[in-house]
């Protein structure tokens, strides 16, 4: 991995340059990143996997602009968002970024249809219904846009979420163990949904995850141990992924 | 369990000081009143007991009956050839005749020198013995001696600048006369006697100037030492004449003490009616912070029971809690409740009600009562959400449910239907079947109130649907805040009850004073036909000189004026406030729409009554009504005649204004209807009127609608006082605000998460929050609207026929009082809506 300071590439959706995190102070000091530098390529579906506690969480959320780095530098597109003031930083989350969070993805007192338009209707657009309504045939959720999330399952829950994360079109969509709460089934469906997505419509898609199964979904899966980047593995197979796994793990 | 109480109170530091703050505010209003009124008591004792500290007898008429009217109890006064008889019992060392009335003084420009807060202007003589003089004493300069000189006491000399030297005019019910200041006096200490004004004057000239000359309010005695005081107005009783009688010094202080006790009890009530309803409303606070605490808690709860507590001690583990703020909030309430005891008092002050004042007092029950209340209150009110908390069952810790609304059922929806229609119809029967059932109405307003809260869960959802539908023309922000208003039907409804509550008592006096002004213009309107009113200038005070009349019926162009008077009797046996006429002149001004007989007809021996009166009674003219004057006695009064309306005077009995005089001693002119001659000017006349008052600054000249301003500017003070009192309610009520937008802040952290995560900016989110508040602030505040407007009409539609002829709705301030409910919700809503921004969005929506 070349760190390089030239500004936007057209295939980079997002990239983190030199990027540490550190919690605490002295002693008590936690690295979860150690001078990370990655480079998302657009169009293509990036996995990140790792141990507990080897910071791929933590490197999603600051890609992501949910958390800020202690040092370093992130782009979405052309944009360095490290230096962003909070409601820039809101926006560009807004308009740029979607969401697929592990649970808890959507707001109670919201439809599904409403949840899907919510980052949306946040800015005040109005969403484009044909490309709404083709993400919601996609994910197989038309006969459900009137229910709330209550009387969803979990794997239409996280799809109403998903449906919601591709409805804005944005540069990147972050899912942070999208599956985690998933049967195998519903996580597949789930997994099927967003690879298709980046097959069909070009779209970038980062997700963290610590299942080898759902990795093998992606395009190409990056490992990190102990805050630093430790492999880089284009088209994985679950087999591949696994045997990795199990000697970082080891 | 202990432990757990205690640390989970702490953990919730803002909860915990506005729950406290809700018990603290009701407590402290009790405090203050019970402080208030023992202030009060203590100052009127010490009042009256200076006032006679220097005799130990005193020697007046008898009375019919006790009556209750202000300092002066109405006697007659007792002749002065009584003096004598008195002197030469055995055992008095000295005794004296002694005069009071009605003296108003002026200053130096001949403005009137009114007392505060509509106390009395009162006129004395000075004895002579300085003993006799007991705590008042002259400070400086002289005691007055002859007839032109005056000592005046010091509040009015040093307010007024009145130095010794000054020429003064003095009014009186006679002519005004002209004094010398020679001195000041003090009582005690104190520079004046309980707010009021005094004017001293040496015994013969007060006796001209203030009584009759040859006799006395009442005559003084000291004695020589030898006997006890009531011995000594024992021995003195049997050289008495017929209708005359001594009685103890103390007894007197003792009487007219109580006699103020008993004008200053509706204080009493009044007050505690306000903290009532401000303990009431804290009690709403108290029931809906725990509600909430056991919905939160429920998988604690749960894990309690899981591991061994049983529901009593999960029951207890909430009431411990409820009772440690209870005891908290009114310990805190208590330290407060000096302060609003003077602010209290400031208040009253300020709207024209001086009180006489003492140190602060502070006894035993004072601590007690206010203590044992607080803490009963806020138990009582979380031992349903107590209750709940039992219900909650162990394997509920094991389940990841979201604590929902359980959806409101028939039950409930009956209960409030029961309770509301019954409330309605205690309230119709109380207003409408007459005097002696306020308990009535008190409980039909409770069940009503009760009643329409129960039913507030049921529409809150409609409701708050409906009042936030324009805020989704406020984008998401709006969209949101309505929905979340919504969603919890039971916690907005309980929410919102608390101002509902607030605003439905403030609205209805609303309703009633506005009724009552409307209802004073319509009777200056329709039954006057005057073009002039003359009305004391004090309008706290009891009148003006009937000198006033002589001077402005001398006035060209001025037809005729007609005094008109109120006083109080018996009759039938039951004391009321009567009117009295002028019956040769009242028809030209004042139209009574008589039903039988004529006001023409209304003799030294006769009587008007009110038509409904007389038909309870099965009266027709020329049959006799039994009157009993407290001063002169029984008297058989005929019935002249029946009248229909009676606004402009008061009460259901009419007297001419002769047989007023002869039965009261010393009545003023309460008001006078000026007519004019054809032709002549208005303003011309006013004008002159006013030039021929000048020295005469008791009364004023007023045109219709400067009277009507003027009387509705008394109602409106009353008003405001009241809203006042009732406003600290509201207060609570937004403390209850904020506590529901900070606890349902604190449970949608993770939505708040996420709607940051998904682009939701700080200000909308902040928007989010102070909409919802809004829309809770307007659900009550329309409820309330709503409740206030129909208790107020059907307070004011009950009195019709009782001075009320008209009901009027204030739509501007009740449009006011909504869209301040809307601004207060935007206030509440300021910190919860600032959390609710600042909340950490990785925290909230990443799974740990």
């Amino acid at each position: 991995m070349t760190i390089t300071t030239t500004p936007i590439s057209v295939t980079t959706a997002a990239r983190a340059v030199g990027v540490t995190k550190q919690y605490g102070d002295g002693d008590a000091a936690v690295r979860a990143l150690d001078d990370v530098s990655i480079e998302i390529e657009a169009g293509q579906f990036t996995a990140i996997m790792g141990p507990s506690g080897s910071g791929k969480s933590t490197l999603l959320h600051v890609l992501a602009g949910l958390d800020r780095p202690t040092s370093g530098e992130i782009y979405v597109g052309d944009t360095e968002i490290t230096s962003l003031n909070d409601k820039r930083l809101t926006l560009l989350r807004r308009d740029q970024i979607g969401f697929i969070f592990q649970s808890f993805n959507l707001l109670p007192t919201l439809t599904a249809a409403e949840n899907i338009e919510l980052p949306m209707r946040i800015a005040g657009r109005k969403p484009d219904a044909l490309w709404v309504r083709s993400i919601v045939e996609t994910v197989g959720l038309t006969d459900r846009l009137g229910h709330r999330p209550a009387q969803l399952s979990g794997g239409q829950q996280q799809r109403v979420a998903a449906a919601r994360a591709l409805a804005g079109r944005p540069q990147v969509v972050f899912a942070d163990e999208p599956t985690g709460a998933l049967d195998s089934r519903a996580g597949a469906e789930l997994l099927g949904f967003l690879q298709g997505a980046v097959r069909n419509t070009g779209q970038t898609v980062v997700m963290v995850t610590h299942d080898p199964a759902a990795a093998c979904y992606a395009d190409r899966v990056v490992f990190l141990a102990d805050g630093h980047i430790v492999a880089d593995m284009p088209d994985p197979t679950s087999s591949s992924v696994f045997d990795f796994m199990k000697n970082l793990g080891g | 369990m202990w432990t757990a109480t205690v640390r989970g109170m702490l953990a919730h530091k803002l909860r915990l000081v506005l729950t406290t703050a809700s018990i603290t505010l009701g407590v402290a209003f009790l405090a203050g009143t019970l402080m208030l009124t023992d202030t009060i008591k203590v100052a009127f004792d010490q009042l009256f007991g200076k006032v006679s500290s220097g005799s130990d007898a005193v020697v007046r008429t008898q009375t019919a009956y006790d009556q209750v009217a202000g300092v002066s109890v109405g006697r007659s006064p007792i002749s002065a050839a009584v003096l004598a008889h008195v002197k030469a019992v055995d055992g008095v060392s000295a005794a004296e005749g002694y005069v009071s009335g009605y003296a108003l003084l002026t200053d130096n420009d001949g403005k009137a020198v009114f007392a505060k807060g509509g106390a009395p202007t009162v006129g004395y003589s000075m004895p002579a013995d300085t003993a006799l003089r007991g705590a008042v004493r002259v400070r400086t300069g002289h005691a007055p001696t002859g007839p032109s000189e005056v000592a005046i006491d010091a509040t009015s000399a040093e307010h007024h600048h009145i130095a010794l030297g000054s020429q003064i005019d003095v009014l009186f019910r006679g002519p005004t006369q002209h004094f010398t200041v020679v001195g000041t006096v003090r009582y005690g200490n104190a520079k004046d006697l309980g707010g009021t004004t005094g004017a001293y004057f040496d015994t013969a000239t007060a006796q001209k100037v203030l009584g009759t000359p040859g006799s006395f309010t009442q005559i003084d005695v000291r004695g020589d030492g030898t006997v006890s005081d009531a011995a000594l107005a024992k021995r003195i009783s049997a050289v008495l004449p017929k209708g005359a009688e001594a009685v103890t010094s103390a007894t007197v202080a003792k009487e007219s003490a109580d006699a103020f006790h008993k004008q200053f009890k509706f204080l009493d009530v009044m007050f505690m009616v306000f903290a009532g309803i401000a303990l009431f409303v804290g009690a709403f606070i108290i029931w809906n912070t725990f509600s909430m605490i056991v919905t939160q808690r429920s998988r604690e709860i749960a894990l309690l029971r899981a591991v061994g507590a049983t529901r009593r001690q999960v029951k207890r583990s909430l009431l411990v809690e409820a009772a440690l703020l209870g005891a908290g909030g009114s310990a805190i309430g208590i330290a407060v409740g000096a302060g609003v005891a003077k602010s209290l008092k400031w208040l009253m002050g300020v709207l024209g009600f001086a009180l006489p004042s003492t140190a602060l007092q502070i006894q035993g029950r004072t601590i007690w009562v206010p203590v044992v209340v607080g803490i009963a209150v806020t138990v009582v009110a979380a031992l349903v959400p107590a209750r709940r908390a039992t219900k909650v069952l162990p394997v509920e810790a094991l389940r990841d449910a979201t604590p929902g609304a359980t959806r409101p059922g028939r039950v409930r929806a009956a209960i409030g239907l029961v309770l509301t229609g019954g409330g309605v119809a205690a309230i119709l029967s109380g207003l409408y079947s007459g005097a002696g059932s306020s308990n009535k109405v008190m409980l039909g307003i409770l069940a009503t109130l009760i009643g329409v809260i129960t039913l507030s869960q049921l529409v809150a959802r409609p409701l708050a649907s409906l009042i936030g539908a324009p805020l989704r023309l406020r984008g998401v922000a709006g969209d949101l805040a309505r929905q979340n208003a919504m969603r919890n039907p039971r916690r907005t409804a309980s929410t919102a009850s608390a101002l509902m509550i607030g605003l439905a008592l403030v609205i209805s006096m609303g309703v009633f004073g506005s009724s009552l002004k409307a209802s004073f213009g319509t009777v200056l309107d329709k039954a006057t036909n005057a073009d002039l009113y003359v009305t004391p200038s004090n309008i706290h005070g009891d009148g003006f000189s009937p000198d006033v009349t002589h001077l402005v019926e001398a006035v060209p162009g001025v037809a005729t004026i007609s005094a008109t008077g109120y006083g109080l009797a018996r009759f039938d046996g039951a004391e009321t406030t009567y009117g009295s006429v002028d019956p040769a002149t009242l028809n030209q001004a004042l139209n009574l729409e008589m039903v039988s007989g004529s006001v023409k007809a209304l003799g030294p021996k006769g009587v008007l009554v009110q038509t409904d009166v007389a038909k309870k009674h099965s009266w027709k003219v020329g049959d006799t009504v039994s009157t009993e004057f407290a001063a002169t006695g029984k008297q058989s009064l005929q019935i002249a005649g029946t009248y229909k309306t009676n606004g402009f005077l008061n009460g259901d009995y009419i007297l001419s204004n002769a047989t007023h005089e002869a039965n009261t001693s010393n009545p003023l002119v309460g008001a006078a209807l000026v007519t004019l001659d054809k032709g002549s000017d208005r303003s011309v006349v006013q004008h002159r009127i006013a030039d021929a008052l000048a020295h005469h600054p008791d009364a004023k000249v007023l045109t219709q609608r400067e009277y009507r301003a003027d009387i509705g500017g008394v109602i409106d003070n009353i008003l405001t006082f009241v809203s006042v009192m009732l406003l600290l309610a509201v207060v609570i009520a937004l403390l209850g605000i904020v506590n529901t937008l900070a606890l349902s802040v604190f449970e949608r952290t993770r939505e708040l998460g996420l709607l940051r995560a998904v682009g939701m900016t700080s200000a909308q989110v902040r928007a989010m929050v102070r909409w919802e508040s809004v829309v809770i602030s307007l659900l009550g505040a329309t409820v309330g609207a709503g409740l206030g407007v129909g208790l107020g009409m059907a307070l004011a539609q009950s009195l019709k026929g009782q001075g009320i002829t008209q009901v009027s709705v204030p739509i501007g301030s009740v449009s006011l009082y909504l869209v301040a409910a809307a601004v207060a919700g935007v206030i509440a809503a300021i910190g919860p809506a600032r959390s609710a921004a600042r909340v950490d969005v990785l925290k909230a929506v990443v799974t740990d």
